[in-house]
């Protein structure tokens, strides 16, 4: 009687360990196989929340920056006096650098017809400081503003942009909805 | 000997290490960061010499609407509409009726015998008593009316989503357009980027119809014919900013303009010949990135301005 009570123990430590050990392994297993299929969240900008400070243009890791500024064309007035494209106090509805409110002329004044224009960004020239985000939200419709483009954004565990935002316009989205565009990106965040 | 140098290092490292980390933390902070050199401050635009504030702020009435869009003054009695509503209010703030619709309606004007209230594509007619009497739907797709108007049984509709004044006679009958081009190159018909496009009668019946895309108001016809225009495109005070403004005008008993602009809201007045005079009401006065308020003009030359942000009626009077 007593041997058996022994040897009940030596299996008690016996299966124990094996228990923890199982344990251990389906854990493992489990966080591995959420990581794998868990949705990635991605640094994204809600383009109601920002106010174009300019941050964005310096507070990257990336030169440039991974923000750029992207053109909501269905809420655009194609306008021949366009606030995000014309310094306010432009001498002249030209294309002229002198007159342009871009530091880089990456926006391309395109004519479609008397007296509408289309604006189209060149991103590789955008350096996401969002003057033309700022002139057109305050002086046209808002459709141009920033939006992080994500084939240029390293994806840092903390973003410098976002530790810096005054109006903590970036957060973590889903990275299956992973752009704010207006239009479809409404103000209340619905889309 | 030896060791207490050691510690003496270590010490003077940590303190060293410590004030790094505070400094950087305190560097990064919002508000404490250098000035950056991309920043684009449109502020000096909005300020305002007050020297050119010619009129005070009596009185507001807090409206009951979740979104009012519009406001008409006729007969000492104010018609608001928003929300799927309109409200004939005493100017003391009195309740008199309150008329349900089952869409949103976007402007509204009170006639002499009727009300009009504009929706996106249809126009309900109103007897004095808020009763309906027709609906007017013979309107396009593309229709946005933003604006109406009645003058000698002609009734001028302002439709941003097709650029053009429609007419109608009382009946709801079309009477032909009004697309706002005097035949050379200087007027390029109606250019609306955005749905605000306003008309109305002055004192003397004359129609003026805002040109929004090119920052002038033009005087047409009743058949259409540009008769003349004023234009006034600048940031500064004096002029009309941004793409497309004003938003909204109203006549002063003595035909003076008074002009609401978007997007840097300001409320100012103009002489009949379009030259400046004053000031109503300063950017500081509403929302920033708000709405233009809709205005309307009382027989004693009172201003009414319907903030839609504040969701209120604000009164402005003659210094």
């Amino acid at each position: 009687m007593e041997n058996n009570h022994k040897k009940s123990r030596r299996d008690f430590i016996r299966s124990g360990t094996r228990l923890s050990l199982l344990i251990t392994l389906g854990a493992v297993g489990g966080l591995a196989a959420k990581h794998v299929t868990a949705e990635k969240y991605v640094w994204q900008i809600d383009p109601f929340k920002c106010t174009q400070c300019g941050r964005c243009a310096t507070s990257c890791v990336m030169t440039p920056s991974a923000a750029k500024c992207i053109h909501a064309y269905d809420l655009c007035g194609y306008c021949d006096l366009c606030g995000g494209y014309l310094k306010p106090d432009a001498n002249q509805l030209s294309t002229a650098a002198e007159n342009q409110l871009c530091p880089t002329a990456a926006i391309q004044r395109k004519y479609i017809e008397e007296p509408y224009f289309e604006y189209v960004i060149n991103e590789d020239l955008c350096i996401g400081c969002a003057k033309c985000v700022k002139g057109c939200t305050s002086f046209g419709n808002g459709s141009l503003h920033l939006q992080i483009i994500h084939r240029i954004c390293l994806n840092c565990n903390e973003c410098s942009i976002a530790r810096l935002c005054p109006s903590q316009a970036i957060s973590r989205v889903k990275a299956s909805k992973s752009y704010n565009v207006k239009g479809s990106f409404t103000k209340d965040g619905k889309v | 000997m030896k060791n207490k140098g050691i510690v003496i290092f270590l010490i003077i490292l940590s303190l060293i290490i410590v004030g790094v980390v505070v400094l950087d933390y305190n560097a990064s902070k919002p508000g404490m960061q250098p000035a950056n050199p991309y920043e684009f401050n449109v502020d000096p635009f909005s300020k305002i010499d007050s020297a050119l504030i010619r009129y005070k702020e009596s009185r507001n009435l807090a409206l009951n609407f979740s979104e009012p869009t519009g406001i008409s003054f006729r007969g000492n009695q104010l018609f608001v509409v928003g929300d799927q509503k309109m409200q004939i209010i005493e100017p003391a703030g009195k309740l008199m009726k309150e008329v349900s619709f089952d869409q949103k309606p976007t402007c509204v004007y009170a006639s002499t015998d009727e009300i009009f209230v504009g929706f996106q594509k249809s126009i309900a007619v109103l007897n004095r008593d808020g009763v309906k009497i027709a609906d007017w739907n013979s309107f396009s797709d593309s229709t946005v009316i933003t604006s109406i108007a009645e003058q000698s049984g002609t009734v001028f509709v302002a439709d941003a989503g097709k650029r053009i004044v429609r007419k109608f006679n009382l009946g709801g009958k079309p009477q032909g357009e009004i697309v706002g081009k005097s035949g050379n190159d200087q007027i390029h018909g109606f250019i609306i980027p955005s749905p605000y496009f306003d008309l109305a009668f002055n004192m003397d019946g004359e129609l003026w119809v805002v040109n929004p895309g090119k920052h002038s108001l033009e005087n047409y016809t009743v058949d259409g014919k540009l008769r003349t225009w004023w234009q006034a495109s600048s940031i500064k005070i004096e002029g009309f900013s941004g793409c497309c403004n004003p938003a909204h005008f109203a006549f002063l008993p003595d035909g003076s303009f008074v002009t609401s602009e978007k997007g840097m809201i300001r409320i100012k007045t103009y002489k009949p010949s379009g030259e400046f005079e004053g000031v109503v009401a300063a950017p500081s006065k509403f929302a920033e990135d708000g709405h233009a308020p809709d205005l309307a003009v009382d027989n004693q030359g009172n201003i009414y301005a319907l903030d839609s942000d504040k969701k209120m009626l604000r009164l402005f009077v003659k210094k």
